[in-house]
Parts: structure tokens; C-alpha cells; sequence
């Protein structure tokens, strides 16, 4: 039987490879009896003792979630707790009881009502109806004593399906047993895709109705780097998604045959992904996604929480190096409590670094002062770089920036270090500047991902222009090594945070064009280690003339082929 | 409670304006309900110029959809009326990065 691929969206860098065990949280409800033959008084009570319960389970399942994913996602099952408490809800369900309806056709019943008035509120008031279906049918399958799979003792290697994941089953997957999950529903951002990021999940989510056709018991791989659940994987696709079990993990260092040391860490966002980046041999921190820190809450995090953070990344590394990236947000990251205009084009609009160095909310200041603290506060070495630089005058006054905050920190007598500062290299203009940036900064990360984009004009979410935005054009790779060779005159290093670094297909020649440090997604670090150690240098510079001499993408794939 | 804004000798408004930016949804929602539930009074809150709902009620509550700036009255009926109407403008008077911090 051959495999058969279901595109979705992926969102963690994870593949796994299990059987499937379908999770259907829903309750069918039977015709309602005649209501004369109701005891209303015991329905009542029933209705009362499934509140009970229903209580005491999602007490329990807060405390689990306070402690593998944090405060925060808590908090949603803390709201749980109070629509169960809400006495329009609850009022509503006894009226209905009171009707001559059973408890569990009550519960329906006042819960349609609550879902139809926050759906009308509109808005984010909306999103909460989510949270009353959870609750409903906690409450449904208590009254029905349904047995459902119990999320939390799944065999080892289960790869769950469902049609969506509500907050409180997602609390429940355990790394440990669960080798991914799919979903029919669901985009990036749900609460089941944060909760897959969090812990290290597979995780692919909004695959639509083809995920229904899938069995229980058949093998399927969930392949979170590509967005694909791979139905009857052929034993190529599932060795990939047992990923890394065959590659050795070399915690240390890694250098090529001529011993050219190579950096090769890790890119996240969240210090939860910290041991998962040290458990695949990561070196340090290529890309620390800041902005992460700001996402699925109401409130920017405060200096001391950003110290913290960023002292946790230093500490999990202490003879590496951990490269935060100041807040990145605009283009498609939009942070729903910070200001942002509405763009026409979000892409060449306020982003990166425009966005720090333009808004007047201290957001800025307050990440480099946590950033400083940080820096002077003993482990690792501490980095930072700005986004979407395209001119001397950012870069000039970002440094500002970080002078003032210097001499605050100074005056107020509070510990701090200038940590190592540069920049990303993702617009043409910093690759045309880049001597005199290099002269400015000690370093640079290329993000391929958006300078793909930007050199080749290709939208990389148009899957109409896919084959432009490609790195392995030879325009993007003359960028790159024009970049490299601007950094290196001027004494400073430069790496590679992109896609582009984590594909082992590429490492020769990353290396042959003279990057120090590559910056990937953690699962795919044991190869690109692996690949570097049989790197000869001599080989690999003259691979990276071949490809930067070459006309067209065809004659780069072709002279990259040949040496594989 | 249906008849709690007639104007009986017990019974007290307070206008208040939504400081919160992001409005009267998750945590600011959550700790208004949290705080309504201290009371013994009857607590209701709506716009000013529309029904209010019972202030207690997480689904009345949301449903609002006040925004930040946005004004809402505040109506307590009952021997600690004085004191419930301090607590709720308190949490309608926070910034939302204050819930952070418990």
C-alpha cells in the first residue's frame, strides 16, 4: 500500500509516528422522554452532583496544567470553573429542568442559549464559546457516564485524532505517550497548538474532513515540519519521523575534518523548548524568538519577568551563547493588545526593528533593560539582535537605545553588562550595507526565510510563487556570501537562523560559504552536526564557488546534487 | 435582581470607565466575577443606556463586550453595597498588566 499524504498546518518542527487512537469528545443525546415521567427533584440533583464533579476534575486537571505549561493556560480552565459557577447558565438549565427535561437535555439546552449569546457579543468574546462547548460536554459525558478515552493514560505511541482539542483535553497528552496529534480543526495560534509548542508535541492541526477518513489502529506519521499527517508511511517517511534515533547526539562542539568549529543551536521561543534544544546536542541559542513572550496574553510581560526569562535560556547553556531577538512583531505577527496600524502591506510596513525604534511605549526600552541585566548576570553569553534592519541610521539608533538604558541602569546602581549586539540580515538594503553595519556590530544572523522574500519579491505564503521563494537561488546565495564576507572584514561573526540552515541537504555548502554558526529547529540538529564533522573545508569552498557561480536554481540543485 | 435599578433607598450607581484596553473579557472578566462573588449585595452592570446583567454572571458579563474607555454602570443592592461597588470599580480601574502580577 502506498503512503498517503493529508496537508495541514504544522506547528511544532516534531514528527512522530504511532497509532492512530480517535478521541470524540461529543455526547449523542436520545429523544427526550415524555415529561410527565420526569422527576424534576432528581434531575435537579443530578444536574447538581455532575456540577460537583465537573468541579473537581478541572481542579485537577488547572494544577496539572500549571505545571507543565504554565500560569496562563491555567487561567483558561480557571474561566472553565466560572461559566460552571454562572448563574445565568446554571439559572437557565434548572428552568429547563423545571420544564420536564432530563438534566443532560437541560444542560444542551441552557448551554445553546449561552454559546448563541456570546457568539452574538462578536469579537474576542466570541472565541470563548469554545470554552461553553468544553464545559457542556464535560457535563454531558459525566450525566451519560460516557466512557471516553482517557487522554492521559494512552499507550505509549498513540498518535491521538480528533476533530478539534479544547484546552482541557490538551492538558492531558503526555509527551512521555504521545508520539503526536492531528486535528480536523484549528489554526497556529489555538490552544491546542501553543500547549503542542510548549511541551514538544507532533503536532499538526486544521487538516479539514480528509482526517476523518483515517481508522483507528492505522499507522500514521504527524509530521510537524512539513504540516502533513502521512497516512501507511512507506519506512523511508517513518525512519525520518523516528528522526534523530539513528543519528548520534553530540552534546559537544562540532568541527569540520579540517577543525573549523561550527556552531550549529537551537531557534525557539519559549524556554519550555529549552531541554528539548539540549537534549539534541544544541550548542547554544541561535534565535530566541522574544516575541513569544508576548503572545497568548493580555499584557506585555514586565522587566522582571523578561529577566527572568532570559536569565532561564543563559543558565541552560552556560558555555554557549543564547541569541535574543528584540520583539519581532507586525507583517504576520500581530499582537492583538499592542498597537498596530491596519497595512496595506504588512510585509513592507512597520515591522522589526521600524516598530521599536517608532512607537512611543517603552516596550522597547524595557526588553533591553531586562536584555542588560541579564547579560551582567553571570552564565552564558548573552547576545542580542535587531529585525529588519535596512539602514545605518536604525542600527545607530538602536545602539543609542541601548547606551541610555546603559547609563540608567548605571545610575540606578542595578547590575547589568553590554551584551554582544547585531543584527539580522533579512532586507537587500542590509546586504548592500553590510560593511557598514559589520564595522558598527559584532555580528550578524541571516534569516533566510525573509530575505528570501525580499530579494526575490516572492511572498513566502503565496504558494503561487513557492518556487521563487527558494534560497537556493542563486541571487539569495550571492546575498549571502556577500554578507559573510562584509561581516568577516570587519571582525565580526555571522550565522544563519533561517530554514536554510536546518536542512542537512545544505550544510557543505553553508559552511563552504564561510558561516560560523547555523540556527535551526532543535529536532534537526543531530544531522546537520553529523554532516559538519565529515565536512573538508577545501571541498566545501569550492562547492559554495560552483553554486555562486551558477545562472539559474536548475545549475545550484545540480551542482548540490552532485556531491551528495 | 429584575428590580434592582428602581430607585429604592439601599440601592446605588457608580458610572465607571473600562480602563483595561483590551475591555472586559478574560482575566479583567474573570476578577470582576471573582470580586462580585465577595458580596453579599445584589450586583448588576450593564452600558448606560441598556438593560444591565447580573454582575456574578461570567456569560452576562463577556457578553457586554465593553471595551477599554468604554463606560458602564455599576448598580449594588444590599448592606454592603457601598463596599461591593468599591471592589468592582477597582477591577474595572486596573490596567490589565496589574492582573499579571498575582
Amino acid at each position: 500500500m502506498s503512503e498517503r499524504r493529508l496537508e495541514g498546518t504544522g506547528v511544532t518542527p516534531l514528527s512522530g509516528v504511532g497509532a492512530v487512537r480517535w478521541y470524540d469528545q461529543s455526547v449523542d443525546l436520545p429523544q427526550p422522554p415524555d415529561p410527565t415521567s420526569v422527576d424534576t427533584d432528581a434531575e435537579h440533583d443530578r444536574f447538581e452532583d455532575a456540577r460537583r464533579e465537573a468541579r473537581e476534575q478541572l481542579q485537577a486537571e488547572r494544577e496539572r496544567a500549571a505545571e507543565a505549561v504554565g500560569e496562563s493556560e491555567a487561567e483558561i480552565l480557571d474561566a472553565h470553573v466560572q461559566f460552571l459557577e454562572d448563574p445565568q447558565i446554571v439559572g437557565s438549565v434548572e428552568d429547563a429542568i423545571d420544564g420536564g427535561l432530563p438534566a443532560e437535555h437541560a444542560v444542551s439546552e441552557g448551554f445553546a442559549d449561552a454559546i448563541e449569546t456570546l457568539s452574538a457579543a462578536g469579537g474576542k468574546m466570541a472565541e470563548r464559546t469554545d470554552d461553553l462547548r468544553d464545559i457542556r460536554d464535560r457535563l454531558l459525558r459525566i450525566l451519560s457516564e460516557t466512557e471516553t478515552v482517557d487522554l492521559a493514560a494512552v499507550p505509549e505511541g498513540t498518535v491521538v485524532l480528533a476533530e478539534m482539542l479544547t484546552p482541557s483535553d490538551t492538558a492531558k497528552l503526555d509527551p512521555e505517550r504521545v508520539a503526536g496529534f492531528a486535528t480536523a480543526k484549528g489554526g497556529r495560534t489555538s490552544h491546542a497548538a501553543i500547549f503542542a509548542r510548549s511541551i514538544g508535541i507532533p503536532a499538526v492541526v486544521g487538516v479539514g474532513d480528509a482526517l476523518f477518513e483515517i481508522e483507528d489502529g492505522a499507522e500514521v506519521v504527524v509530521d510537524g515540519t512539513e504540516g502533513t499527517v502521512v497516512l501507511d508511511p512507506d519506512e523511508g517517511t517513518r525512519q525520518r519521523a523516528e528522526g534523530g534515533r539513528d543519528v548520534e547526539i553530540r552534546t559537544e562542539p562540532v568541527a569540520t575534518q579540517d577543525g573549523t568549529e561550527i556552531e550549529v543551536a537551537a531557534n525557539l521561543g519559549t524556554v519550555g523548548e529549552l531541554d528539548g534544544a539540549a537534549a539534541q546536542g544544541a550548542d547554544g541559542i541561535g534565535l530566541f524568538r522574544s516575541e513569544f513572550l508576548f503572545l497568548d496574553r493580555d499584557s506585555p510581560p514586565d522587566e522582571d519577568e523578561q529577566f527572568e526569562t532570559y536569565v532561564e535560556a543563559l543558565e541552560a547553556f552556560p558555555d554557549g551563547r543564547v541569541v535574543v531577538r528584540t520583539l519581532d512583531v507586525g507583517g504576520d505577527k500581530a499582537i492583538p493588545y499592542l498597537e498596530q496600524p491596519a497595512e496595506d502591506n504588512p510585509f513592507l510596513g512597520v515591522r522589526g526593528i521600524r516598530r521599536s525604534l517608532s512607537f512611543d511605549d517603552d516596550l522597547f526600552e524595557t526588553q533591553l533593560r531586562a536584555l542588560l541585566r541579564a547579560a551582567g548576570a553571570g552564565a552564558g553569553t548573552l547576545s542580542v539582535m535587531f529585525p529588519l534592519v535596512a539602514t545605518v541610521e536604525e542600527v545607530e539608533s538602536a545602539l543609542s537605545v541601548v547606551e541610555d538604558v546603559a547609563a540608567d541602569l548605571e545610575r540606578e546602581g542595578v547590575a547589568h553588562a553590554r551584551p554582544e549586539l547585531g543584527v539580522m540580515i533579512e532586507t537587500p538594503a542590509a546586504v548592500l550595507l553590510g560593511p557598514e553595519l559589520a564595522e558598527r556590530l559584532e555580528f550578524f544572523s541571516i534569516g533566510t526565510n525573509d530575505l528570501t522574500q525580499y530579494v526575490m519579491a516572492a511572498d513566502r505564503e503565496n504558494d503561487d510563487v513557492a518556487d521563487l521563494h527558494d534560497p537556493r537561488h542563486p541571487a539569495v546565495l550571492r546575498a549571502i556570501d556577500r554578507s559573510v564576507e562584509a561581516a568577516h572584514d570587519n571582525d565580526a561573526w555571522i550565522g544563519m537562523c533561517g530554514e536554510m540552515a536546518g536542512n542537512p541537504q545544505v550544510t557543505e555548502l553553508l559552511v563552504g560559504l564561510g558561516l560560523d554558526e547555523l540556527s535551526m529547529s532543535a529536532v534537526t540538529i543531530p544531522d546537520v552536526k553529523e554532516n559538519v564533522e565529515s565536512i573538508d573545508d577545501e571541498a566545501a569552498r569550492e562547492l559554495a564557488e560552483r553554486a555562486l557561480g551558477a545562472e539559474t536554481k536548475a545549475d545550484v540543485i545540480d551542482i548540490i546534487g552532485e556531491t551528495q | 435582581m429584575n428590580e434592582s435599578h428602581d430607585t429604592t433607598p439601599q440601592m446605588i450607581q457608580r458610572t465607571v470607565t473600562v480602563v483595561p484596553e483590551e475591555g472586559l473579557h478574560a482575566r479583567p472578566a474573570s476578577a470582576f466575577v471573582e470580586a462580585a462573588n465577595e458580596y453579599e449585595a445584589d450586583l448588576q452592570v450593564g452600558p448606560p443606556d441598556a438593560d444591565p446583567v447580573d454582575a456574578r454572571s461570567m456569560l452576562g458579563v463577556t457578553s457586554l463586550g465593553a471595551k477599554g474607555g468604554d463606560e458602564l454602570v455599576l448598580y449594588a443592592d444590599g448592606a454592603d453595597a457601598e463596599a461591593a461597588l468599591d471592589a468592582l470599580e477597582d477591577v474595572l480601574s486596573t490596567p490589565e498588566a496589574e492582573f499579571d502580577d498575582e
